[in-house]
């Protein structure tokens, strides 16, 4: 049973786009004022979006969980956004930059979104210098490229290490020019905790002010979700604090399908975990893997010694130094893409190969490069990185090196859209990393900053126009409906029952053992042994959880400890979705790598007969079986191949 | 490591606050400030001591500009150049005391325990921080050359990350630097020259009617920026202040 | 005390410009005090104060001068008292953030400044201005007015009546008594008290005659250096406006959008040359009484 209709245009793919924008559907201005929007987040997808449609005269309510736009985690991008601009005249094009994605999502993400992200990836650094966002300049005036990994060409802007920083403050700033105008009114430390459905179509959220606790009724004529990825559900990951899935989950949970919740991204180059009290966990940027050699101890002796402090990393022979990415992709090398890397990283250290106290960490060692090319270049290259390391560590990586391991970073897996990023909640819009989209199996680096502009900037101000169109004769919107009362009485219920079991353990100690969980058997490497034991251990954990959790203090006034536990809890239940979907897809393909699908050098192996397909789950209730939908991929214009970095 | 902290605690905007004094243990060197909060916070929710301490934190690698505590009389603590989640306890000693302090400032009003509004920032820079350029209709980027020392120097002030540690910081309170920083990141910039005029009078009354102190060039807020922005920021602000007004019809 | 409707920073302008003319005004005080240690006997430093006494030009600037630092007290006093308000609830920890003490005091080392000034003023501006009795110097030639001259030519030639006759030797009575009590204490000063001391009657009349009696400052800035109290006073409020202009001229300049890498080291020690010059010239003339007089 197929119900996905993913509403691609008619026509060759680098016409859809263009053919769709000739025969959308138009609101004219009076009528946009009569039309209400609400956008849940504020990040690049969410701000550009509630920014573009307030210019254009709708009426938006935009909702921050922290207490300013500025702060969503698209801040924290260091490297840069891609854009086929070819000024570098290196060959590069739309359709190059369509396909290296494509490629590099291991063939899994939708051909038509990702072509119309690469055209219009050139409108977004058009738009981004205009904002004023001070990306790097040659010396002749001109924007400078990088590049990146899983490309051949320079296409990369960037604006330091800052690159997600400066977009979003220009995102920000497009906002706040909105705010000022009086088209966006902004609610800031607001939590959306329930989405309403008026008639089957998306009405309006209920929101918790987290600085007096109380519950809210917002309504409108669409909702645009653009609330980030689900990374934090592993506990340890590069994302920030606040970033949670609840948002994805209440509109799932109301039936929007969720797409490929088992596509996760992890990132190679991460300061490793030190101690249980870790937080969070601090990305490096790739460029490192440019100079830096990565390797492991060759003798369980020396892993011994290290590891006691008796020995150290300096005093190891060349010869006893086990260079593995060069020794197992003699091409790329270091360089491999960041799965392969990851994965490569893993192996060593379940082989008990890890460095660090913990044995979870590898080599980053920059000493050859240093005798090569000098302390200055290095210096030059990586200070700012070598910098925030001995920071972190104490260490310092000129002289000692570096230790790494992978982290959790991306969710490609998110809210199923067609091709307008509506969900299949008539009305309800998903943007950036909380849908699906583009990116397949596995991102490229350097595209999901574009990602999130191009659907706020370029894509949803079209699209959700499109939808509007019919909207104009619903007149305004109601919170003081039937629908309104239940989905917030519902909210209330779920904060009692959590407020009310007073038991021993504190949320983050569900955390923590979650995430372990997630990152044991749904992390890097999976197996279906390993997935069932995981969604066994997970169902477990919730039952406790439900019955052991203490949320200290009271719903009516400022309360992490509580807002916490509401995310937590649905944690869980996509928790076992992932596992559920890591299971089901019996291939390996990007990021999602299982085990058992594997070629005889340990790469991916895809199986593109019965996996080409988007997995779009139906929630059914609590602890029901959710239902499949298949989308199935269609490639035209692309010849499907084996990733191969030998 | 042990540590007695001092912390102030407050129930809600209006509720009178107090320090409370709490002990630590068993902290390890390379754990963060944050973190040994966290592990403060769950003993005391473990032990039933009392409701955990409210502290703002998002990304914990030093860009979202969330945290920010006023730690031993220094906003963002003992070392330079970092906030508050970059700060490393093996920057205190052993058997410490720690005083733990909310930012202090009229616009800045505290919400609970260490949790302050920082939204006058925000009022700041919809005041005019922003280039009015809509979606759309743009040239293409290439077409706006601008010098690599100019960008560069607009890309100095534009790693503001808005954490409020210059306001912490001023004896008086003054947002000074954190408004010359978006002034100067776009006045910089022929995009943000057109409005510059305009932009720096209506960030600086809107500053002014806020409630924020004024600048006496103490220059703490230099001392304590976590992202180095410098004081000729502000020395620009002056400037752009002193063409706009000299410029200016009636 | 609120200035409503006038930016931070344009009042903050005003007190730079005014400030940077503050200090230029000092540089030329300086200059008249250390005419004192001319061992000319007051020739240069009576010529000076004589010349800023009645030149036109001077006398408007004086004007200017005294709006000047009304505006510059007034204006930082009210900027200082909003950035009091700007954080109601102080630390309870002190800053230990790394900034210059001198930045920090301002409103302090001015204050004190301020208080010299008020004793400045009555020691001398308000003497010479004759609200408050001084010591004076008084020329002989000067007493003798024209309008005696002449009564002293109609009285020779008979011509005053007796009532005329009287008054003006009452006149000449005093005239001369000053003079004499002068010459004795080598033609200069006397209490003006001294001269009031005749009855309220006569001294209406007196009033014209000690019109062209000028302030004895350079007696008047020996005999009060000489005491100790006053000169230690005066020393310890110059440290201060040492304190004070240390950070003021650098304030100036970053406050008038001058700051130029280039040029910022030379602008911070030109502010501290500046300031030591100023603070030493000043105190060297109560040190030089003090200890070589």
């Amino acid at each position: 049973m197929n119900t996905l209709d993913s509403k691609i245009p008619e026509g060759p793919l680098a016409q859809k786009w263009t053919n769709y924008k000739a025969n959308q559907r138009l609101v004219n201005p009076a009528n946009k004022r009569k039309l209400d929007v609400i956008v849940v987040g504020t990040g690049l997808a969410g701000a550009s979006a509630a920014a573009s449609l307030g210019a254009m005269g709708f009426n938006v309510d935009i909702f921050c969980i922290s207490d300013s736009p500025r702060r969503a985690h698209s801040i924290a991008a260091q490297g840069g956004i891609n854009a086929a601009k070819n000024y570098q005249n290196d060959g590069d094009s739309v359709g190059r930059l369509f396909y290296d994605t494509i490629k590099g999502g291991d063939y899994r993400a939708r051909e038509a979104n990702v072509y119309r992200l690469a055209e219009v990836s050139n409108n977004i650094i058009d738009q981004c210098v205009a904002q004023g966002v001070p990306f790097a300049r040659e010396y002749s005036g001109l924007l400078d490229n990088r590049s990146f990994g899983g490309a051949q060409v320079s296409r990369t802007f960037y604006a330091r290490g800052q690159t997600g920083q400066q977009l979003l403050l220009g995102a920000y700033g497009a906002l706040s020019h909105q705010i000022a105008r009086g088209t966006v009114k902004l609610h800031e430390r607001h939590e959306m905790l329930d989405l309403v459905l008026v008639d089957g179509k998306a009405r309006g959220i209920i929101a918790r002010d987290l600085t007096t606790g109380e519950i809210k009724r917002f309504a409108a004529h669409a909702v645009v979700l653009a609330t980030g990825g689900y990374g934090n559900i592993y506990f340890l990951s590069t994302n920030a604090m606040n970033s949670n899935g609840s948002a994805e989950w209440c509109c799932h949970k109301k039936g929007a399908y969720f797409a490929n919740p088992c596509f996760v991204q992890i990132h190679p180059t991460c300061i490793p975990v030190h101690g249980d009290y870790q937080s969070k966990l601090t990305l490096m940027s790739e460029s490192l893997r440019n100079d830096g050699r990565i390797w492991v101890p060759k003798k369980k002796e020396d892993v011994e010694a290290l590891r006691k402090g008796t020995l150290k990393p300096t005093d190891i022979k060349e010869e006893d130094r086990d260079y593995y990415l060069e020794r197992r992709y003699p091409a790329f090398g270091n360089l491999v893409p960041r799965d392969v890397a990851s994965r490569a990283a893993k192996e060593r250290c379940d082989a008990g190969f890890g460095v660090n106290n913990t044995g979870l960490a590898v080599f980053l060692d920059f000493s050859t490069a240093i005798q090569r090319l000098g302390r200055d270049v290095i210096e030059a290259r990586y200070g700012n990185l070598f910098q925030m390391y001995e920071k972190i560590t104490a260490v310092n990586p000129y002289e000692t090196p570096m230790m790494i391991y992978p982290a959790i970073h991306y969710t490609m897996g998110g809210i199923w859209v067609d091709y307008e990023l509506q969900t299949s909640i008539p009305g309800l819009f998903a943007a950036g990393e909380a849908n699906f989209s583009d990116h397949g199996a596995n991102r490229l680096g350097a595209s999901a900053l574009m990602q999130g502009l191009a659907d706020g900037y370029f894509v949803l101000p079209y699209t959700l126009q499109n939808y509007l169109a019919d909207e104009i004769y619903s007149g305004k919107v109601s919170a003081n409906s039937p629908e309104f009362d239940k989905a917030e009485e519902s909210v209330r219920q779920r904060i009692d029952a959590l407020m009310t079991i007073k038991g021993s353990k504190t949320v983050d100690y569900f955390h923590k053992k979650l995430g372990l969980i997630m990152w044991d058997y749904v992390g890097m490497g999976r197996n279906a042994e390993g997935l069932q034991k995981g969604l066994a251990l997970i169902k477990e954990l919730e039952v406790e959880f439900w019955k052991d959790v203490q949320v200290t203090g009271t719903p009516d006034s400022m309360n992490p400890e509580l807002e916490k536990a509401i995310r937590l809890a649905d944690y869980f239940e996509l928790a076992k979705l992932m596992a559920k979907d890591a299971y089901h897809r019996n291939e390996s393909c990007g990021g999602h790598f299982r085990e058992e699908y594997q070629t005889e050098d340990g790469e991916t192996l895809r199986n593109d007969n019965d996996y080409m397909y988007v997995a779009a789950w139906e929630y059914q209730g609590h602890n029901q079986d959710e239902v499949l939908h298949k989308e199935p991929l269609v490639y035209q214009d692309i010849e499907i191949k084996q990733r191969n970095y030998k | 490591m042990n540590f007695t902290l001092k912390i102030w605690r407050q129930e809600n905007a209006k509720a009178k606050g107090r320090f409370e004094t709490y002990k630590v243990e068993n902290i390890s060197s390379d754990c963060s400030f944050l973190e040994m909060l966290d592990i403060l916070n769950e003993s005391l929710i473990s032990n039933k001591i009392a409701h955990p301490v409210c502290f703002d934190n998002d990304c914990r690698e030093g860009i979202c500009g969330m945290c920010g505590l006023y730690i031993n009389g220094r906003p963002h603590g003992n070392d330079d150049g970092v906030t508050t989640c970059q700060l490393h306890m093996r920057k205190f000693t052993d058997g410490e005391t720690i005083w733990i302090e909310p930012w202090r400032a009229k616009a800045f009003p505290v919400i609970r325990d260490l949790v302050v509004d920082r939204t006058a920032y925000d009022k700041i820079i919809q005041a005019g921080g922003y280039v009015s350029v809509s979606t759309g209709g743009v040239p293409d980027a290439n077409s706006i050359l601008i010098a690599k020392d100019k960008a560069d120097k607009a890309m100095d002030a534009a790693e503001c990350i808005g954490c409020g540690a210059c306001v912490a910081a001023c004896k008086n309170a003054s947002a000074m630097l954190f408004v010359s920083a978006k002034v100067s990141h776009l006045a910089l910039l022929p995009q943000g020259k057109v409005e510059a005029a305009n932009r720096v009078q209506k960030m600086v009354e809107k500053m002014d009617e806020l409630g924020f102190g004024n600048c006496t060039n103490t220059y703490a807020c230099e001392a304590e920026c976590p992202k180095l922005i410098k004081r000729s920021n502000i020395a620009r602000l002056n400037r752009e202040w002193i063409c706009a007004r000299v410029g200016k019809e009636k | 005390m609120n200035l409503p409707k006038i930016a931070s920073i344009s009042r903050k302008i005003v007190v730079a410009c005014v400030g940077l003319f503050l200090l230029v005004f000092l540089l030329v005080h300086m200059g008249i005090n250390l005419c004192l240690l001319r061992p000319d006997d007051g020739a240069w430093y009576s010529a000076a104060c004589n010349f800023m006494g009645t030149n036109y030009i001077i006398k408007v600037f004086e004007v200017v001068l005294f709006a000047a630092l009304i505006a510059h007290i007034v204006i930082t006093v009210a900027l200082q008292i909003q950035n009091w308000k700007a954080r109601p609830v102080r630390y309870h920890q002190p800053s230990k953030s790394k900034t210059s003490a001198m930045s920090k005091t301002m409103i302090w080392t001015g204050g004190l400044v301020f208080v010299f000034l008020a004793l400045h003023f009555v020691n001398f501006y308000f003497v010479k201005m004759g609200w408050v009795e001084g010591k004076y110097m008084i020329q002989s030639e000067e007493l003798i007015t024209p309008e005696l001259q002449k009564q002293y030519m109609e009285l020779s030639q008979g011509l005053l009546n007796e009532e005329e006759t009287i008054a003006f030797q009452t006149k000449m009575e005093a005239v001369n008594s000053i003079i004499t009590k002068a010459e004795a204490e080598n033609l200069y000063s006397e209490d003006l008290k001294w001269i009031y001391n005749l009855s309220a009657e006569d001294v209406k009349p007196l009033e014209k005659v000690v019109e062209g009696v000028e302030p004895d400052f350079y007696h008047m800035a020996y005999d009060l250096f000489a005491n100790k109290i006053y000169s230690f006073i005066y020393l310890i409020l110059f440290v201060a406006l040492a304190f004070h202009l240390i950070h003021a001229m650098q304030s100036a300049f970053q406050t008038l959008g001058l700051n130029h890498n280039k040029y910022n080291k030379f602008i911070e020690g030109f502010s501290w040359v500046y300031a030591i010059v100023i603070a030493l010239g000043f105190a060297i003339v109560p040190i030089y009484i003090m200890f070589f007089v």
